[in-house]
Formats: C-alpha cells, structure tokens, sequence
C-alpha cells in the first residue's frame, strides 16, 4: 500500500476535540474555543482559573488564549483513566484535581506572602520573576507540592497547549504528519 | 462471584512477554486465556499526539515511589492490550555476552543461569517472527555471529547523520541501529513512513508491536483476551504446590475465577511480585515461590546521559523514528569508564515532537516565557539529541513491598523503594562528560547536557532468575522453583539489566520459556 493511501485510510479516523457541557449538552471543542465561547468551568473555581491562565500565559506565551484553564478544568473533571495530562505520565497520584488545587493554593499563598497580592494580581515582570523562583524551589515558606514540581506540571500543560496541538505545530510551520489525526482543530 | 470453565494457560498481562507466551502455546493447542487490567487498544486508537497518547499509559491503581531516585514508571510502563510494547521506541538491541556472567568476572552484581549462547538463537528468531531492520554483520563487531536481521536498515535523516562526525572524533563507532520496524513491507505489514510517532503507537503496523505480531497470531491460533480484567490473587492448592488459577475483577468489578492447569505472571515487572506478594498463604507466608527472601528484590532501572545540541542547518527533527537511527556498544565493557562500572548503550538520531518528556519544550527546562517561545523557534529547525544509557548494578536494598493503602478492589498497592548508587552516579555523570566531548567535535553552534533528577528508565528485577530457590525466584525458562506450574515472565527475571532497551531480550527469553513450557507440558501441568 502506498503510504499516501495508507494515508487518506486514516484519515479523519482520529477522536474529536475534547468534550465540554455547554447547555445540558456535550460538544466538541478546542480549549480555545471553550475559552471563547464562555464555557462554564465544572471544577475550578474562577478564581482557580484566573491564576492558571495567568501562570500559563507566564509560562508559555499565548496560553490563556489557547484556552489552558478550560484545558485542565475539562481534564480534572472527568475519569483519571480518560486524562491526558502530562501529570497522568509524571506519577501524579490520582484525582489529579487534589494536586492542581494544592499547587494553586501554594502559589497564591506563596505570592500572597510575598508580594500582599495573589499571583493573577501581580504585574508581568514580578510574575516572572515569582515563577523564575519557585521554578528553583527559592520561594521561602513555600506550603505545598514542590516549586519546581509544580513548574514542571503547569509548564508542561501550557506547553501542551500552545505547541502540542496541530496548531501548535502549524505556528511553528513544523509538519505534523499524523497517521491518525486528533483532528484539524485539537 | 462466578467460577470459570479451567483452562489450559491463564496468562496475566496482554504486553510484550504475555502474548509470546499465549502465541506458542496456542498454537501448541492449549487453551489459552489472557487476562489484562486496562482496555482492548486496537489499532485505530493509536492516535498521532503526544497528548492523547498518554491515554495508553498507566491508570490503574498507582504505586508508591520511595528512595534516593523515585522510579518514575508512568511515562514508560503500559496499559492494556499490548502493554508498554503498544507505545515502545521498538529498538532491538541485544544484551551481549559480558551481561550474563557479571559477578564472575568481575565480583560485583550477579550471574545469570545462562550465557549469550542459550538466548542468541531466540534473537535470531524473534527477528524473522516480529520484523527486524539492521545490520548484523557490523554489530559482529561487538558480539558473537548470528543470522542475518530479516531487512536492511533503516532510513537516516540528518539529525542522526550530523553527529557522526563527533563520535569518530573520540573513537566510537557507531552502526545502523536494530529496531524492530520495517523497512520494507513484511509478513503483509506495510514499511515504515518515518513520521516520528514511535511513542504513542504505530498505527499502520510497521512497528512490531503485540497487536501486529505474536497477540495477533496467539488470538489467530484461538487465544482468548478479555480486557478490563484485573488479577489480585493467585490461588493455590491446600497443599501450596500447585497453583489452581486466579481471582480478577472484570470490567463490571465484579469477581471472577479463572482456573487453569498453569499460571504465567507476564505483567508489570512491578506488579508480578506485587501479585505473589499479595498471593501469600499458610503455606506460603512470605508471598508465592518466596523461600528465598528474595521476591521483589533487586529492582534496577537504567538511567540516560542525554546531551542536545543546536545547528545552524536544518536538521530534519520532525522525521525518522523516535528510537535510534544509529547505536554503539563502543562502551559497552562494564569498566569503560575510569571510577565507574556498568556498559553503557550509546544510540543516536531520533525524531522530536514539540511537547511532552522528550518534546523540544523539555530540551531546555529552565526557559520559559518569551525565551521558550524564541527557544521553540531555533528548535524546530536545528535541535537534536544523543543518548547514552547506563546500567545500574542490582542492589538488594532496591526492593518492591506492600503498602498499608488499599486499591478499588481492596488489594494493598505497592511501594517502589529505588536508589542509584555510587556507580550509577559516577557512570551517568562519565557518559555526560563523553557526550559533551561528542557534541564539541561537531559542527553544533550549542551543545548542553540534559541534567536533572537522575532519571529511572525501564525496570527489571523482582523476580530474579537464578540457579535455585536459595538465589533466586524463577530459574532461566521463569517457571517458579517453588511451583512448578507457576510461571515469571518479563524484565522481572533479569539478575542483571545490561545497558540496551530490554523488550527484544523480553520476548526472546518469552519465546525460549513458552517453547520450554510447552515441550514439557505433561509434566508441568499434569
């Protein structure tokens, strides 16, 4: 079989983007479009989610926009052993919502501490330097998972989501080649 | 609970190991029954993403990591029907003959039962059963003669080629890499596309994956898998000489019994002993086949020296295979490296995707930001890697047990207890010096070593072969000293790791233990 035929065999043969209850209903969407769309959150709480798209975005560039926060509310709130978390593959104990509330509620604590206001509140260049400091584990009276664990984790999430998607590859004009697509929009 | 028609064979574990066994056997005529905890994968699942492809990893109950170097099994190990081989690298090195006799030649770890000799010509024959891409004759230069592989090597792309200069400058010689893919169609399996999907699963059946080779010809000769079906217990006869079959949970959590005349443990290296540990009875108090102590017990894990490097040229990064293009044994004698022991496997070209463990993103752990997002961009034209695995001597300390936490069905979870020890230290730390010398003599415009937390790759151990029940669980077939119908397979048996990727070893001894079995069936089943 040619592999251009093997190809097109596969093609649209992969699952849909992910699934997120808008109405009473289950639709597909990106997490950017759940973003946009103003999907309601099942799991973190607004406040959770505003320091996750402001640590996302410090993170990795153009990660509230792609929808970080309704990624990892959409991955905490359904069965561990449907996730896709990088957390899934770096020994995170399961219900992988107990480490993302925890790591959260060190951050804020830790910013809290520091600066009299939570992460989200902090201005950009004091957000980079907070996370430059619990990325090495330097951040005094840190309460909670690990700094540089929780770097790790919340790094590799808004990574997933700016360069791990077909999108993501496409802004880097890097071909994807998929034998079995996850489809043109995840 | 519901009680089973008895079977010939129950196997635990669909991966690597399980479906060796239950294709010998079923085409020997036995009835065989695979029996494995995570879903039914099929081809069509094997999605190209790094993120969906975590859903093949580990979900089931977890375990506990504990020591020095925490063994970091998630990223790695497998779940369901094809186990880890379903999303493995499918390189196809061989242990070499400096692997099997450690402690005698040199006083330090252990000896296996058996030589090079006894398994060369398993090798040889996985290769013709699953598809194998290589070079034997130049490997000859590190081992004893065998039979060619089946097909010519594989493609190379220039994130492998361009480092070839740097290794000729410090004296290694490095061959076309044996990956258990195809380079040309074989048995009706298409070739390879290069598309650098290795790790979340070949879906086209040019990777010799369980599903495409020995699963499929065990369910062709009427094996039998039910998926969703977690073992918690083997189950023994009053008199604890026999084992009479196993206790699991089906998909719909409810318990069930499958008796069969023999029992072969193919899971987890991890969760084989966590089952005979949870097997224990009066008759055998310290878990099954345990008189020796030694059940669960030298757990080793390999650790990678990995040194990037940055070029100016495009490098072709996002096409190959995720495994090697290339690999040396140049380092390969366990005293390679002054104040170091152990072989070191050396491999070299490797397709990147952007994110997950082995992404671009990870290259560089400690960018973020804006520097990420400049770092992504060079990246995805000129980044690539080498890797030098190291071997980790056994150690007694480094050990399985059982945990107080309880999983859904009740059964304890398990605790990894793992450490590196000196050697290990010293050889991971020799093998980043070597590979920075490498990067240098090339034409790289950056080179940097991959440091972090010493990373733990692989496991074996456990459930260690040996001469007898006083060194050892299992002898050289994994058939239990203790309980003749009671069967080890897998990196559990391993006394020693060696340094190469081990699941071309793990079907091979599969293959030699289930041919065993089989030709000597009446008398282990009977």
């Amino acid at each position: 079989m040619a592999a251009i035929e093997r190809r097109a065999f596969i093609k649209g043969a992969g699952l849909g983007a992910l699934a997120f209850t808008v109405g009473g209903a289950d639709v597909l969407l990106t997490p950017a479009q759940a973003r946009a769309q103003g999907v309601p959150l099942r799991t973190l709480k607004p406040d959770e989610a505003e320091t996750i798209e402001a640590i996302g975005e410090t993170l990795a560039p153009d990660a509230r926009k792609q929808g970080i926060a309704s990624f990892i509310d959409q991955q905490i709130s359904i069965p561990a052993e449907e996730a896709l978390l990088e957390a899934r593959i770096l020994n995170v104990r399961p219900p992988y919502a107990n480490f993302y509330r925890a790591a959260i509620g060190a951050i804020n604590n830790a910013s809290t501490a520091k600066h009299g206001k939570r992460f989200a509140e902090l201005d950009a260049a004091t957000q980079h330097d907070f996370v430059d400091q619990m990325r090495q584990n330097k951040i005094d009276g840190w309460k909670g998972p690990p700094g540089p664990f929780v770097y790790l984790i919340l790094r590799s999430d808004a990574v997933d989501v700016v360069y791990g998607t077909m999108a993501g590859y496409a802004s880097l004009d890097i071909p994807y080649m998929a034998h079995i697509a996850p489809t043109k929009r995840w | 609970m519901a009680t089973h028609e008895k079977v010939d064979v129950v196997i635990v574990g669909a991966g690597a190991s399980g479906s060796t066994y239950a294709a010998v056997l079923a085409k020997a005529g036995k009835k065989v029954v695979l029996l494995e905890s995570g879903p039914d994968w099929q081809l069509s699942d094997l999605i190209s993403s790094d993120i969906w492809g975590r859903r093949v990893k580990p979900a089931g109950a977890p375990f506990l990591l504990e020591g020095k170097n925490p063994y970091g099994y998630a990223y790695q190990a497998g779940w369901g029907v094809g186990g880890a081989a379903l999303h493995y690298f499918a390189n196809f090195p061989r242990l070499m003959p400096n692997d099997f006799k450690v402690k005698s030649e040199h006083g330090r770890g252990l000896d296996w039962p058996i030589n090079y000799a006894d398994v060369a010509p398993f090798y040889d024959r996985v290769a013709d059963d699953v598809g194998v891409s290589g070079d034997a004759k130049a490997e000859e230069r590190w081992r004893p003669a065998g039979k060619a592989y089946p097909m010519p090597p594989m493609k190379t792309f220039k994130n492998g080629d361009i480092w070839l200069k740097g290794f000729e400058a410090v004296g290694i010689k490095m061959t076309p890499a044996a990956v258990g893919m195809n380079s040309v169609p074989y048995k009706g399996r298409p070739a390879c596309l290069y598309d650098g999907w290795c790790h979340v699963g070949c879906p086209i059946g040019a990777l010799a994956n369980p599903l495409v080779t020995y699963l499929g010809d065990a369910k062709k000769a009427g094996a039998e898998v039910r998926a969703r079906s977690t073992v918690t217990r083997v189950l023994t006869n009053p008199a604890g000489n026999k084992v009479t079959g196993v206790e699991y949970y089906d998909e719909k959590k409810e318990k069930q019994v499958q008796e069969a005349s023999v029992v072969i443990l193919a899971a987890w290296a991890g969760q084989n002993p966590r089952l005979m540990l949870n097997s224990a009875t009066d008759k055998h108090p310290k878990g099954l086949a345990n008189k020796s102590g030694l059940l669960g017990k030298y757990m080793m894990a390999h650790f990678a020296s990995g040194t990037f490097a940055m070029f100016d040229e495009d490098v072709e990064n996002h096409m190959g295979t995720v495994g090697a293009q290339y690999f040396s044994y140049d380092r390969y004698d366990k005293t390679s490296h002054k104040n170091a022991f152990g072989s070191t496997f050396i491999v070299a070209g490797t397709a990147q995707k952007t994110s997950d463990l082995s992404g671009f993103a990870n290259a560089r752990l400690d960018l973020f930001g804006p520097a990420l997002a400049d770092f992504m961009k060079r990246a995805k034209r000129g980044l690539t890697r080498i890797g030098a695995f190291g071997e980790e001597m056994p150690n007694i300390e480094n050990r399985i047990e059982v945990a107080s936490d309880k999983d859904e069905f009740g059964m304890p979870l398990a605790k990894i207890i793992h450490s590196f020890d000196q050697d290990a230290v010293a050889l991971w730390n020799a093998n980043f010096e070597e590979g920075l010398r490498i990067a240098k003599a090339t034409d790289a415009k950056e080179s940097w070593s991959a440091r972090g937390n010493q990373p733990t790759i692989h496991l074996f151990g456990g459930t260690i072969m040996g001469t007898d029940a006083s060194n050892s669980v299992v002898d050289s077939f994994g058939q239990t000293h203790e309980i003749g119908n009671l069967y080890v397979a897998g990196p559990g048996m391993f006394p020693t790791e060696g340094a190469p990727n081990p699941t071309y070893t793990i079907f091979a001894l599969s293959l030699r233990g289930a041919e065993h079995l089989a030709s000597q069936w009446s008398s282990v089943a009977g």
